[in-house]
């Protein structure tokens, strides 16, 4: 049997760039189905009642939560469309930025022919310094961390604040970052409070076990792919489709590849053996 | 710093340590008001430090890329660079203000939009990897293998739109033998970090609260 050759790196590196730039040119349109948890998510959203506070908040890279942005964008025109409220608190340096960015890409704030008013509908809390301290002062106390909102606004000013007062007002915690653990620690484990995680596919394999030690009250997508399942759900394309088609690709490549480096290795190994045999 | 110096801050900061461990613990497992005011109290500590440490981060940053630069160190043209991007970030956060479109603009195409690009990178380090390591020569191989494979599998949307039922393997996978895994380690790791904690505050270890090593 003859030997296959071993691949270098920059034919590996060629291959993946062609199989990224294939969506880009045309796009696939891979098909998934919407997981059981990712539908029981968006029916937990849809069945709250109106004027449910949501916090969307927790400490992350932002390049990093830009996979889970593509839920946390759907859900947000979810909310919007059921008249929930939202209150960003973000406890990463970088979270600020996430959060502005999803809900300007969702584009429901008036500004943008949406129909949230900031102060009533959303407000946008700064950067929280001080980690899990942080936050465990700010589920006793929003008004005792901070004062004032993203924009330098006094919290006594914007209407939807007089209502968030402690974590007894959180109706659902939904963390589109990488620091789940704290939050299932302190907002779920210790007082109750459900909570969502938007996960990225790495840490939805690290973090999964936790919505089988609180059933019921801990949910969690699965990357691009419940991103994508979601916006099917709220019914618009958006940053999970674009990144679901090649998220198909490269598993497959990463499969091909791995029964590649068996096959290459089987058949040095008959070679060596066939070598062997002729010596004797 | 004279010896006895480091000796009062050393001893202030373990008897500090310590009350802020038997405050948070007490408040942890009994209902008792005077220690969750402690352990209020030391939150609020903890967020100011936590705000302080940031602005001398910057500076320590500065000063340390100012000197680097002026002695022309290794790599010093990336940190003339840093010197040269700090002060202007910061400027237009308190100008424009961080929540500002401007302020977002930039971040987002600049720094984002880099890092994004990097992690896109890993899926190929990631594939060529696999395509190096994941060869089956012995049992432990195969094991260390299949189970990437079957992950990978289990997660990729290819089989799980013909198979639903790859999401529930996938999802006892990870609460099973995977959880039992990760528990043990993470239970090995804070009983090691109980076990150091206690050794740096004895002095045991090397490190800040050494008072000898002043000698």
């Amino acid at each position: 049997m003859a030997k296959i050759p071993e691949l270098k790196s920059h034919h590996i590196w060629a291959f993946c760039l062609i199989l990224y730039l294939i969506p880009v040119v045309v796009p696939v349109g891979s098909p998934f189905q919407i997981s059981e948890i990712t539908l029981k998510i968006y029916n937990i959203i849809e069945n709250l009642p109106e004027g449910s506070i949501i916090v969307m908040g927790g400490s992350g890279v932002f390049a990093f939560d830009y996979e889970p942005g593509a839920a946390m964008i759907a859900s947000i025109k979810q909310m919007a469309k059921n008249k929930l409220r939202l209150v960003g608190i973000p406890l990463g340096m970088e979270s600020l930025q996430l959060h502005k960015y999803v809900v300007d890409t969702a584009k429901v704030m008036q500004a943008d022919g949406g129909p949230w008013k900031y102060g009533v509908d959303y407000v946008q809390l700064p950067f929280i310094p001080g980690g899990d301290a942080a936050l465990v002062r700010l589920l006793t106390s929003v008004q005792s961390v901070v004062t004032v909102d993203a924009n330098g606004t006094p919290l006594e000013n914007l209407p939807l604040m007089k209502d968030f007062r402690s974590y007894k007002d959180i109706t659902l915690w939904i963390c589109p970052h990488w620091g789940y653990p704290s939050i299932v620690r302190y907002v779920t484990g210790e007082r109750g409070v459900p909570s969502v995680m938007f996960a990225h596919a790495y840490s939805y394999t690290v973090y999964a076990p936790y919505m089988m030690i609180y059933p019921d009250k801990v949910w969690m997508t699965n990357g691009f792919l419940g991103g994508a399942q979601y916006e099917k759900l709220v019914g618009f394309k958006g940053l999970g489709h674009a990144a679901v088609d090649s998220y198909t690709l490269i598993s497959v490549a990463y499969v091909f590849f791995v029964v590649l480096g068996n096959i290459t290795l089987l058949t040095r190994v008959k070679k060596e053996e066939e070598e062997a045999e002729a010596k004797k | 710093m004279s010896s006895s110096i480091i000796y009062v801050r050393t001893y202030l900061t373990r008897i500090l340590l310590i009350i802020g461990c038997i405050a948070t613990l007490t408040s942890w497992y009994f209902v008792s008001p005077h220690a969750d005011i402690v352990a209020n109290e030391l939150y609020n500590w903890n967020v100011n430090i936590g705000t302080f440490s940031l602005f001398v981060g910057v500076v320590t940053l500065f000063s340390r890329y100012l000197k680097d630069i002026s002695s022309r160190k290794e790599q010093w043209e990336y940190k003339f660079l840093g010197v040269v991007l700090i002060p202007i970030w910061v400027i237009m956060g308190q100008t424009a203000g961080v929540f500002s479109d401007l302020y977002q603009k930039a971040y987002f195409n600049t720094k984002i939009t880099l890092h994004v690009a990097i992690l896109g990178q890993l899926m190929f380090f990631m594939i060529s990897g696999a395509y190096r390591t994941y060869r089956i020569r012995n049992f432990r191989t195969l094991l260390f293998a299949s189970c990437t494979l079957i992950i990978v599998v289990c997660n990729a949307s290819w089989l799980m739109t013909p198979f639903p039922i790859a999401d529930k393997i996938s999802y006892w996978l990870l609460n099973n033998p995977s959880m039992a895994g990760y528990r043990a380690m993470m239970i090995t790791g804070a009983i090691g970090a109980v076990v150091m904690g206690i050794r740096i505050l004895l002095g045991l270890e090397r490190g800040a609260l050494r008072a000898t090593e002043a000698r």
